[in-house]
């Protein structure tokens, strides 16, 4: 028998496992299997493995599910309290946000008139008005990322812990 | 015969729905029930990638909080235990990237001279001795042999019993990527089981 012969039946025999393989390539490897004690037994060394991988016992060790379930409650328990609170931050963003275009020509008067008691140059005026609407969204994200920053302090277990 | 194959993929997609549903609500008893249902497997996988017993645990549990926080992301509608298996290996992999400033790509691609070997620090062989300790078969010890990119895959497809499709979603990678890592790898481990270079 040649080497590409034992070649193919290597590659079917992992193929089959893997994916599937045609009915003629079976039929070809059933064949060859019966002739060939080599491939024979690596067949039936690769079906030892898998199963062996299959049935590997690696124990579970003993609380650490209890113990996952009591940290998951807990961090639930914080989330829903804090739920409220970023409601209430959204809210408070859009009311100012919808008071801030409401009345943007009010306060674009008094840009104005600041500008011309002062005079300050209009693009002065320009970015600071426009700073004046951003304020919300700043004040948004400012919020977050230091919710953001103590959410990632209280999961800082894997540098306490290594 | 589609009409068994049909009912239960509809009954797994009705659980998988229900599951996203319960998630978005943060619903506790939900979440430990899948812990208890899941927590062999999820145990399991993370002792072959992190190779360290007393790490997987810290992952075990940092990754159930993740599922708790990121819940609203998972939509049902491909299996739980292929997006509970990503969210744990990107655990791993960050963990992995915090130690050893490496681009995510070079740590996952087979083809760089350093494959994802989560478990090779300074200490001789964490895999080993976990295994050692537990070791009822060959098999099991050879796989400490097998680059752990290659492990990966064996364990998702011949212990977790993804499918190609599924492996190639909790890894990020394609499916003809999954298909070559699961020939190599099956090669390593027939390899290792005589004796020879995985």
């Amino acid at each position: 028998m040649t080497a590409e012969l034992h070649a193919r039946a290597e590659q079917l025999i992992a193929q089959e496992r893997i994916e599937a393989i045609s009915r003629a390539e079976r039929e070809w490897l059933s064949a060859h299997l019966q002739e060939c004690a080599r491939c024979t037994e690596l067949a039936r060394q690769t079906d030892q493995a898998l199963r062996s991988m299959h049935t590997a016992a690696i124990p579970f060790p003993s609380g650490l599910g209890s113990r996952t379930q009591f940290r998951v409650r807990l961090r639930a328990q914080e989330l829903r309290e804090r739920e409220p609170r970023h409601r209430l931050m959204w809210i408070t963003c859009g009311l100012s946000w919808a008071l801030g275009v409401a009345t943007a020509p009010y306060v674009w008067r008094i840009f104005e008139w600041v500008g011309q008691h002062t005079g300050a140059p209009k693009i002065l005026l320009q970015l600071s008005f426009g700073l004046w609407w951003a304020i919300p969204a700043l004040i948004a994200g400012a919020v977050m990322l230091i919710e953001n920053a103590r959410q990632a302090n209280a999961s800082g277990w894997q540098e306490q812990d290594r | 015969m589609p009409g068994p194959t049909l009912f239960f993929s509809t009954l797994m997609s009705d659980e998988a729905k229900s599951i996203a549903r319960g998630l978005q609500k943060r619903d506790p008893d939900l979440l430990d029930r899948l812990i208890e249902q899941y927590q062999y497997r999820l145990f399991r996988y993370l002792v072959y990638i992190s190779g360290n017993k007393e790490r997987a645990e810290d992952f075990f549990q940092e990754t159930w909080i993740r599922v708790l926080e990121r819940g609203h992301q998972y939509d049902g509608k491909s299996k739980f235990e292929a997006w509970l298996f990503a969210i744990a290996r990107h655990l791993v992999i960050d963990w992995q990237r915090s130690k050893k400033p490496q681009s995510l790509d070079s740590l996952t691609d087979p083809e760089q001279d350093h494959p994802l070997q989560v478990a090779n620090e300074n200490e001789p062989s964490p895999l080993h001795r976990v295994l050692t300790r537990e070791r009822e078969e060959n098999v099991q010890f050879s796989l400490e042999t097998i680059p752990a990119i290659y492990r990966e895959v064996l364990v998702l497809r011949f212990q977790e019993e993804l499918q190609i499709e599924e492996m190639a979603g909790v890894l990020s990678i394609p499916v003809s990527t999954v298909k070559s890592r699961l020939y190599r790898g099956l090669n390593a481990l027939r390899g290792a089981l005589q004796g020879g270079p995985a």
